[in-house]
């Protein structure tokens, strides 16, 4: 019986610490046939399960261009995260998906795209940003402002390090007030702030902007004097889940149910729902 | 049995780590045989040992549990084995209620010197489970004479003479600015009325069953203000339970008290108390003298009196209708605690599912949690939309605590709480 | 002209089944003041009159309180994944349930089988046939006529029974698997059975949605939910609620992943990780299940999630239930 609800197990190819309390994780297809026919679109997400303690939703930061592998970061919070940070490499876990709507790059092309994440949000943009890096002539310029609360807060610094380098490619980091280390050389300001006096200049970008809801309540105005339009600045939500697939009943914002609609929406449509998020 | 039988049983010992485990550990440095048996588990004191472990380790596949701490006055900490005994006696007749093999679980105090007692404590219990043979009566369903169903009387609606005084005095009430609610009933229910216009809503007849002191505990209704609450005489003595256990501040409520007719409820038949003791006000005259308790059919001892294979196979037949939908532990006043034991999951104590394990979990954590602090009011069986017979559980441990601890539930303010508190004198007869 | 059958005939039939191994279910009267949808022992078992309808729905026969995923086995870095049984399932003929209930599974059909389809439950759908009693009394918590159904609503029903008094039944086969079961059962009667007209209309339900899309934050939210003890006994009795929980259960070293039911009246219904929970009062989650069941689920599939059965009402301890909130917000 095909059951929807069953897993794929995958093999741990890797484990890379990013903070003291956040871990990325690198998976494989055990089974090869499901491996070459997996495929996905950036910016959709993931169930994975620890057998024996239950499965957690995490976001597919990796790029949808690797075709050997995934990837997911999560910080340990509760019963699943603490059972899944004991695993090192060769360990199996469980994963369900792709599922969720991912990110429009069709609609990105040709755009100039901002990134703006704060913390644990980062994840979810890194893969976004390493698409339009292997995909580099469909987009324009790339400007990434990535803030957390201190330095040791900050994930995949060694990758902002790489993009940095790239073509037209800037990137901005910055910590709150109070969290710099005596080195720290990025800003210290919140990312809305930061990226205010960035002062980026561009014409008709698309901009993703994910984090705490406070962070995305201090940018929008900014955006919006920018004369970025709501339907062109992107957001990821989350909500707590279980089945993933629309029908436990549980994800729903209004009648957009973020494992079936979401988690990718427009600021247009995030307005446009009642506040039951 | 036959004679090469090759049964092993499986007998799970819950064990102070000061002395118990010690006696265990002198009764090996002797050279003192015992049988391979026993599972020995570590816990700092006998005062620590929930009784959802005893239930666990049956769960799991023992065939007996022993538990096993300090003598009486040698704790070390003091009283955690005076708190444990205290548990015991009350959980034992629970256990017994529910029909679980009482053969299968022992209680013993054996002290850091004591390894030859181990040694013999360790040996009889595992002949004796030898020939009581493996627990397959566990959560087993099967034959059982029938308990007579608790009887209510629901009638058509008859108003109470009360009702009107009733909504005068809550109209001056809210008027005066002396309470910001009144929780009361209206025509469908239980209603909440903020305005002095809307005092007409409140009724008082005999379809007034809900223990309206439940909703004390929603934040909801604390964020509303100081509440004047309609109680009937039964639902009252909820308010003495939650004072004691430091739920509210008697002055920050105002309690109006109404002398009651009856509703109809099982619990009326036998009904003492007709008129409020506690109230900020007494609504109302009684329907006549407080009746002599009538001979109802005694469903416990009905219950009773089944061999406990029966009791276990009624209990079976029972908690398979239930559904987890928790109506039990939302109508209840008693059940406040913020996070239910059984929505946590670091780690999960109480299996979640309505299966035959998870729903035994849950009935026996929730009437164990209500031990001498449930005053029967019986809402949690009128709400239970499977009719599972909670009040017949609840009962056992209401007459435990009065056998026990010459002890009732919301009675008496200034008694001692029964778990939480304990006597030198609490009883050991079934103590090893 | 009408087929008909007695109901000691349906007893009869009722035990035919039981002893060729399917399972048949109906009204069974459990202790006196309950009765449920259980499954049968005996033909005998079977409540025709008595009680206006049981207080459970028949959807645990499709969709079970909880039910085994998939057993998991860990062995070191070895996982063995061991697929739920469900491959074969027990023919299941469900009796006298009412109108209220059959009409639900046509109305479930669509979320579990939106883009993904849950074999389990298609699979025990496929396997059950409902033979619906028409509904010849309502009580004041009925309003299956406000949701667009009635007391011979033949929606979801395989066949339908009208009582000709008297102890006879007439059996109307609606589809090829009602036919399959009474073809050559019935004997013919010249009675043709009919059932009053029901409950009047209680409220609009297209009212119940604009209000419930329109006026998301009015106070009337919180007024109307102060007294909800957030239990989930509205969501479990009801035929149409399907939010489910997904739980590991047993030792870690293995056992299975089990779905059971889960209320969206629970506190800890929607709360995340972090401790952030977007329905964290009361009011919040009485509107969800408001605006899930006139709201979202008729704009995404066309069906009110709702038939007017009354046990949310019936069953509620503190006498709440979809009925009162849809009469105060389209007379109050």
């Amino acid at each position: 019986m095909d059951n929807v609800y069953t897993p794929d197990l995958m093999e741990v190819t890797a484990v890379r610490r990013q903070t003291p309390d956040v871990k990325a994780v690198s998976l494989r297809f055990l089974d090869p046939e499901r491996a070459r026919k997996f495929s996905f679109r950036v910016g959709q997400f993931g169930i994975f399960s620890a057998f024996g303690y239950g499965e957690s939703t995490f976001n597919i930061c990796s790029s949808s261009n690797w075709n050997d592998h995934i990837e997911f970061c999560f910080r340990k919070v509760g019963r699943v995260t603490e059972a899944l940070w004991k695993i090192e490499e060769k360990d199996v876990i469980g994963f369900r998906g792709p599922y969720g709507n991912g990110y429009p790059v069709e609609a990105w092309k040709g755009h100039d795209l901002i990134f703006l994440g704060g913390g644990i949000a980062m994840p979810p943009i890194r893969c976004a940003v390493w698409y339009a890096l292997e995909n580099r002539a469909d987009y324009g310029d790339i400007h990434v402002v990535y803030g957390a609360r201190t330095v040791a807060d900050l994930v995949f610094v060694d990758e902002l390090d790489e993009w940095a380098k790239r073509d037209r490619v800037r990137v901005i980091r910055c910590v709150d007030p109070g969290g710099e280390t005596a080195d720290w050389k990025g800003e210290i300001d919140f990312v809305p702030y930061v990226f205010e006096r960035a002062l980026i200049k561009s014409k008709d970008p698309v901009v993703l902007v994910i984090g705490p809801p406070i962070m995305i309540k201090n940018t929008l105005p900014i955006l919006d004097k920018m004369g970025v339009k709501p339907s062109s600045v992107y957001t990821s939500i989350e909500n707590r889940m279980k089945c993933g697939i629309g029908k436990c009943g549980r994800c729903n914002v209004g009648s957009l149910y973020v494992c079936k609609e979401g988690p990718v929406l427009t600021m247009e449509q995030l307005r446009g729902l009642p506040a039951d998020y | 049995m036959s004679e090469t039988s090759t049964f092993e049983p499986k007998i799970v010992a819950y064990v102070c780590n000061w002395c118990t485990y010690l006696g265990a550990d002198l009764a090996g440095t002797t050279r003192l045989e015992y049988p391979p048996n026993v599972r020995i588990v570590r816990l700092p004191c006998t005062g620590r040992i929930d009784f959802n472990l005893i239930v666990k380790a049956f769960e799991i596949g023992a065939d007996a549990v022993l538990v096993s701490g300090c003598h009486p006055g040698d704790c070390h900490y003091t009283a955690g084995n005076y708190h444990a005994r205290r548990r015991w006696i009350l959980f034992r007749e629970l256990l017994d209620t529910l029909g679980f093999d009482l053969r299968r679980i022992h209680f013993t105090w054996i002290s850091a010197a004591e390894g030859r007692k181990w040694q013999q404590v360790v040996t009889n219990i595992t002949e004796e489970t030898r020939a009581l043979g493996p627990y397959t009566d566990l959560y087993a369903a099967g034959t059982f004479k029938d308990v007579p169903s608790p009887v209510n009387n629901r009638n058509g609606l008859r108003s109470f003479a009360a009702q009107n005084d009733l909504r005068e005095h809550c109209r001056k009430l809210l008027a005066e600015n002396a309470v910001k609610v009144v929780i009361g009933y209206g025509v469908s229910g239980p209603i909440v009325v903020t305005k002095p216009e809307d005092a007409d809503r409140l009724v008082w007849n005999n379809h007034c069953y809900a223990n309206l002191t439940a909703y004390l505990k929603r934040k909801e209704i604390k964020a509303l203000g100081k509440p004047a609450i309609v109680v009937k005489p039964c639902d009252e003595k909820s308010l003495v339970v939650l004072e004691k256990e430091s739920q509210l501040e008697r002055q920050d409520i105002y309690a109006v008290g109404m002398a009651c007719e009856g509703v109809g409820e099982p619990k009326c038949a036998t009904c003492q108390a007709r008129t409020p003791r506690f109230a900020d006000v007494s609504l109302g005259q009684p329907a006549g003298p407080e009746p002599p308790p009538s001979p109802s059919p005694n469903r416990f001892a009905t219950l009773m009196a089944m061999p406990p294979a029966q009791r276990m196979a009624f209990w079976t037949s029972e908690f398979e209708r239930c559904v987890k939908c928790y109506a039990c532990r939302q109508v209840c006043p008693m059940c406040y605690c913020e996070r239910c034991i059984v929505d946590r999951n670091r780690p999960i104590e109480i299996d979640p599912a309505p299966s035959t394990k998870g729903n035994f979990a849950w009935q026996i954590a929730r009437a164990f949690h209500l031990a001498g602090r449930c005053i029967g009011c019986g809402e949690c069986s009128r709400a239970c939309p499977a009719g599972i017979d909670l009040a017949l559980l609840n009962v056992s441990l209401h007459i435990a605590a009065q056998k026990n601890f010459v002890f009732e539930a919301g009675i008496d303010p200034k008694a001692d709480e029964v778990i939480g508190s304990y006597a030198l004198q609490d009883k050991e007869d079934f103590i090893r | 002209m009408s087929e008909s059958i007695s109901q000691a005939g349906l007893r009869t039939l009722a035990a035919e089944w039981l002893a060729a191994g399917k399972t048949v279910a109906g009204p069974v009267r459990i202790k006196p003041g309950l009765v449920q949808y259980r499954a049968l022992r005996s033909g005998d078992d079977l409540l025709f009159e008595g009680v206006q309808r049981p207080s459970n729905s028949i959807k645990e026969f499709l969709f079970p309180k909880a039910e085994k995923l998939y057993g998991y086995r860990v062995q070191g870095n070895s996982i063995e994944l061991i697929e739920s049984d469900t491959q074969e399932r027990v023919e299941t003929i469900l009796i006298a349930a009412r109108p209220c209930d059959a009409a639900a599974l046509p109305i479930l059909d669509h979320v579990f089988n939106w883009d993904f389809k849950d074999e389990m439950y298609n699979r025990r759908r496929a396997a059950t046939t409902v033979v619906t009693l028409a509904c010849s009394t309502h009580d004041e918590s009925c309003f299956c006529t406000s949701v667009g159904l009635g007391p011979a609503s033949e929606r979801g029903s395989d066949a339908m029974l009208f009582d000709l008094g008297g102890g006879r039944c007439e059996v109307r086969c609606l589809t090829d698997k009602g036919r399959a079961l009474f073809s050559g059962k019935t004997e013919k009667s010249d009675q043709i059975g009919n059932v009053p007209p029901g409950p009047e209309k209680k409220f609009d339900s297209k009212k119940i949605r604009t209000f419930v899309t329109d006026h998301f934050e009015d106070p009337f939210w919180q007024e109307h939910s102060l007294t909800c003890m957030g239990c989930g006994t509205c969501a479990f009795t009801c035929p149409t609620c399907h939010c489910f929980d997904i739980l590991d259960a047993g030792p870690a070293a293995g056992n299975a992943r089990v779905r059971s039911w889960d209320s969206c009246q629970f506190a800890t219904f929607t709360v995340h990780a972090s401790g952030h929970n977007p329905r964290s009062a009361q009011h919040a989650r009485q509107r969800q299940r408001i605006l899930h069941k006139f709201a979202i689920y008729p704009e995404k599939f066309g069906d009110i999630l709702c038939t007017g059965c009354g046990n949310c009402t019936r069953n509620c301890p503190i006498g709440l239930g979809v009925l009162s909130v849809a009469i105060e917000i389209d007379h109050g």
